[in-house]
């Protein structure tokens, strides 16, 4: 009904329109503002040049926030059942309220390719394959990073209570330090400090000025290693900061010393991957057998913080 | 209305102590302190404990003060929720992402603040609608203006600042250790409205507006004006908090500003100013944001469960609504004796 | 032409040209295809979710008053029963009992505050809002240990609230569509409605004229918190958990629809029908950008201009219905009470 609808990308007139022939699919990932989920967006753009020169079409659909998030997603995968994709390629981090969804989408014939979060419930929603990282096996590393480095006792702060993912990464981090000899205390703050840095650094002053023998801690959120870096700015506590993800200031932070790490997970790699390999099953009938696919844990740290930079100037880190 | 005004001050005895609005919140503001201050020991109480609620409270409290003074004429803002990150996302991305000195992206932020303000109170004065619907309007304009143009220029909804060491010094940094340089400015906004309020004749139009707004134009006040450079100012403090958390923690947000709407009403409330207009003190707005700033952090001193700091603070306004509820049923009563 | 300006008259008119002018413009500017964004479900769902809740905040406002403590209650009755029925392995029905009681009693005692006391009703529900955010994340804490609580259900409760119809439409929709005709009915045809709005136009005159407003407001302010809970309650049952968090973002939802519908928020006019309407407009807009070719970032400054200016046209549509066929001399007092 509009010209300029099929000339584009991604519209449901054009799934419908041209029928069969295409694959269409569709990516489905968290809140707008969330700026983790630029990283992957990137990948997931890059990937589709591949799709589009192929035939296909690729639509990127994002949730507004984290509100109401099991339900916002399960409205997405409905949308792009209700548009007649042929894959999705979606995270799982509300495993209830997703798996009817998306075992529903499967029964249509729908593949699903996972990425990013949910690996203990890959099978329940019969996923391609998984890119992403093992939350325990980073936590794990963390954990036995920061212990190596001399850590005693370490706070692993959660900035979402109840959060299955986080506390895995925390469950990880304990059982990789209790390897090197460290032991952990898991901080969970309430859920109205989530991206509250003020309100988080403030709590997290009160934790190190608590309890002394903290000598490092590990947030699951990147904005907590901007508070934690805050509250040790403050006061004066002898503590390493470290976090899962990061942004280009934590990035500044490890340059200038004051964070000393950040566990990555490669959010564009499982873009990238989750896109073009979902795609090139449907279309070329390929699969990778390597099962699962982890992208993570990568550590950044002083060491390669430069070249990290280089990749997180052109959007792709 | 107007006995719980200003026109009281003049008078001072024992009743009128009682009667005065804040003497309520202060007594509030006393029991918490004295609560934490017990199940926090000496930490909470020493250095540690008082920067950590004066950092909060400066933040909360330089966007309160003009909150308040909309609240005593009578208007609220819930714009200021979404101007917070859209200045700090504007500095960052001017002098961040372009590299233009930094003071030129605090401009850039401070302006968008006071153009979200022109806006409000323009609407406000110009239209009938309410107040609480023109900004929660602009609240989610400015929001997908500021996503927008973040994707939009620099593809990332954070974005990192690393400003000039003056700046830096001036606007981000912690004096003594811990205690952050906000509540200096905090300090700054607090004796400005105080001015503006109790001394400059513009506090009498406040309260004249939040009493009754045809009679305030009747007596030859600007109503419009006046309604304008409060959002101006309302806008303007939100932006400057915006400023200050990009250059405390070097990086700017999308979604960072919302918890700022509800919070402030309360310090304002707890404050004892009236929703309803007319009345209210900037001394009251303070200890209000003293009072609910100790709260939030005084729960992770004492050993709770922090998310019981939330049932305190909602009693906390109950209590102090209630009170003052019946502090002026009281000077109702006692004034009518009086004549 | 009588027809035309009796339509223009009433309240929702201004919302159905709010709701035909986003359509068309999605339409025109966004290339929407209408078949695809009718057969959609994710914005049916979503209004459905939304116009439970918007109901009674707008009979609320119509009355007066107004109730953001929604935003803590949707947690709060999906905790509720998560915990009863789920944690605790007690009957489904049990469970719901709970959660609608649990509404009940927070709509309870902020109806009784909000009657016994000056104190505006957007500050008595902002300190319960925060009391009851509080309970819920504490409450679960103490109680489960956890911050999430999962919950299974039997059959026919999941088919009756926690349904899928065509495996997409949740069976929430006819609830919604149900909750909308009953009040439609009650408050046109009972003179329980005629009350409300002599209440939100003059609370002193409406008590001088007989009507019990205290009842009234009490039991307004029930029904916006059980509707709450409900909601909160059909959404554990159908994802078969509920979380602490979420829920916040009804409370300037459901505010905007109530408003784009053609509610004043300081009392005295609106209809059911405006506020059905104002929540389809709002979730089209929100949730129908996705079938668009506009960046999805944008959907927030599209959901603040069309609140600017549906409640523009809707002032300027009032004017219009309240003055030519007699003029009101309370329509100057509108002002004062905002």
């Amino acid at each position: 009904m509009n010209f300029k609808t099929t000339l584009t990308t991604a519209l449901a007139a054009l799934v419908i329109s041209t029928g069969a022939f295409a694959q269409d699919i569709a990516v489905i990932a968290g809140s707008v503002e969330d700026a983790f989920m630029d990283k992957i967006k990137k990948g997931v753009d890059d990937a589709t040049h591949m799709v589009e020169a192929n035939g296909g079409t690729v639509q990127y659909l994002r949730t507004q926030n984290y509100e109401n998030f099991g339900p916002d997603l399960v409205t997405l995968i409905n949308q792009a059942v209700a548009q007649g994709v042929d894959g999705i390629a979606i995270p799982v981090w509300v495993p209830d309220a997703q798996i009817p969804a998306l075992q529903a989408a499967a029964s249509q014939g729908i593949k699903i390719m996972q990425y990013n979060s949910g690996l203990p419930v890959k099978d329940d929603i019969g996923a391609l394959n998984y890119f992403g990282s093992d939350e325990y096996a980073a936590g794990f590393g963390g954990g036995k990073y920061l212990a190596e480095k001399g850590a005693k006792h370490i706070l692993c702060h959660i900035q979402v209570p109840g959060a299955i993912n986080l506390e895995e990464r925390c469950r990880g981090v304990t059982d990789g330090a209790a390897e090197a000899g460290a032991k952990v205390t898991v901080l969970n703050t309430p859920p109205n400090l989530d991206g509250d840095v003020t309100g988080t650094a403030e709590a997290l002053k009160a934790e190190f000025i608590g309890d002394s023998s903290i000598d490092a801690m590990v947030s699951c959120a990147d904005f907590g290693a901007a508070a934690g870096a805050n509250a040790v700015e403050q006061t004066g506590a002898n503590v390493m900061v470290a976090a899962f993800d990061f942004s280009p200031a934590s990035l500044e932070r490890i340059s200038a010393g004051t964070q000393t790490m950040a566990i990555d997970q490669q959010p564009y790699l499982q873009g990238f991957l989750a896109t073009s390999m979902l795609f090139a099953n449907l279309k070329f009938g390929t699969e990778i057998s390597t099962d699962p696919v982890l992208t993570g844990p990568a550590i950044i740290d002083a060491s390669n913080v430069e070249a990290v930079k280089a990749g997180a100037a052109l959007g792709a880190r | 209305m107007s006995t719980t005004g200003r026109d009281q001050k003049t008078q001072s005895s024992l009743g009128n102590i009682v009667r005065r609005p804040e003497t309520g919140s202060f007594v509030g503001l006393v029991f918490v302190f004295t609560f934490f201050a017990i199940l926090g020991g000496p930490i909470f109480v020493g250095a540690p404990g008082w920067s950590s609620w004066l950092n909060i409270a400066a933040e909360v409290g330089i966007v309160a003060l003009p909150i308040g003074l909309l609240m005593i004429a009578g208007e609220l803002d819930i714009s200021v929720g979404s101007v917070i990150p859209a200045s700090s996302m504007t500095a960052a991305i001017v002098s961040g992402h372009f590299g233009l000195a930094a003071p030129i992206g605090i401009l850039g932020g401070l302006g968008v603040g006071l153009l979200v303000g022109f806006i409000n109170g323009y609407l406000v004065a110009k239209t009938k609608i309410p107040s609480l619907i023109i900004t929660i309007g602009t609240m989610f304009a400015v929001m997908g203006l500021t996503l927008g143009f973040a994707v939009l220029l620099v593809g990332s909804t954070s974005v990192s600042l690393v400003a000039d060491p003056l700046t830096k010094k001036l606007l981000g940094t912690f004096v003594g250790g811990m205690f952050n340089v906000s509540m200096f400015w905090w300090a700054g906004f607090v004796a400005i409205i105080f001015y503006l309020l109790h001394i400059s004749p513009i506090g009498n139009w406040i309260f004249a507006l939040g009493g009754d707004r045809e009679s305030a134009r009747n007596a030859g006040i600007p109503t419009a004006n006046l309604t304008i450079g409060l959002y101006m100012l309302s806008g303007f403090a939100a932006a400057f908090v915006g400023i200050l958390q990009l250059l405390t923690y070097t990086s700017a947000q999308v979604a960072s500003g919302q918890p700022f709407i509800f919070n402030s009403i309360m310090c304002v409330v707890i404050g004892g100013v009236l929703l309803t207009g007319g009345a209210g003190s900037v001394v009251g707005i303070v200890i209000g944001t003293a009072t609910f700033s100790i709260v939030n952090q005084g729960i992770f001193f004492s050993g709770l469960d922090p998310n019981m700091g939330s049932i305190f603070i909602g009693v906390l306004l109950l209590a102090a609504v209630l009170s003052n509820d019946g502090f002026r049923a009281l000077t109702i009563k006692l004034s009518t004796k009086k004549s | 032409m009588s027809v035309i300006g009796s339509f223009l008259r009433r309240p929702e008119a201004a919302s159905a040209i709010s709701l035909v002018g986003i359509i068309a413009f999605y339409v025109l500017i966004g290339g929407v295809n209408l078949g695809t964004l009718f057969g959609a479900a994710s914005w049916v769902n979503f209004a459905a979710n939304l116009g439970i809740v918007a109901i009674p905040v707008g009979i609320l406002m119509i009355g007066g008053y107004i109730d953001i403590s929604i935003g803590a209650m949707i947690p709060a009755g999906s905790m509720a029963i998560a915990i009863i029925s789920g944690y605790y392995g007690l009957p489904i029905w049990v469970g719901m009992v709970g959660a609608l009681a649990m509404g009940a009693v927070v709509g309870l005692v902020n109806g009784i505050l909000s009657v016994r006391t000056t104190v505006p009703s957007l500050i008595i529900t902002l300190a319960t809002l925060v009391v009851m955010q509080g309970v819920v994340l504490a409450g679960a804490k103490l109680l489960t240990g956890n911050a999430s609580v999962s919950l299974t259900s039997p059959v026919w409760a999941k088919t009756m609230f926690g349904g899928l119809i065509g495996s997409s439409h949740q069976t929430i929709i006819f609830w919604w569509l149900a909750f909308t005709a009953i009040t439609v009915f009650v408050i046109q045809t009972k003179p329980v409605g005629n009350w409300i709005f002599a209440m939100g136009g003059d609370m002193v005159s409406a008590r001088n004229a007989g009507i019990a407003t205290n009842k009234l407001t009490i039991s307004l302010f029930v029904l916006s918190g059980m509707s709450a809970t409900f909601v909160g309650m059909c959404s554990a049952i159908q994802f078969n958990s509920a979380q602490v968090s979420g829920g916040m973002g009804y409370i300037f939802n459901a505010i905007v629809s109530v408003v784009v519908g053609g509610t004043l928020l300081t009392g005295g006019y609106g209809s059911i029908l405006g506020i059905f309407i104002g929540v389809l407009t709002f979730s089209i807009v929100s949730q129908g950008i996705y079938f668009t070719q506009i960046d999805r970032n944008w959907s927030n400054l599209i959901i603040g201009v069309t609140l600017l200016l549906a409640v523009a046209m809707n002032e300027s549509f009032r004017k219009f219905a309240l003055s030519p066929p007699k003029k009101r001399p309370g329509a100057q007092r509108e002002r004062q009470k905002a």
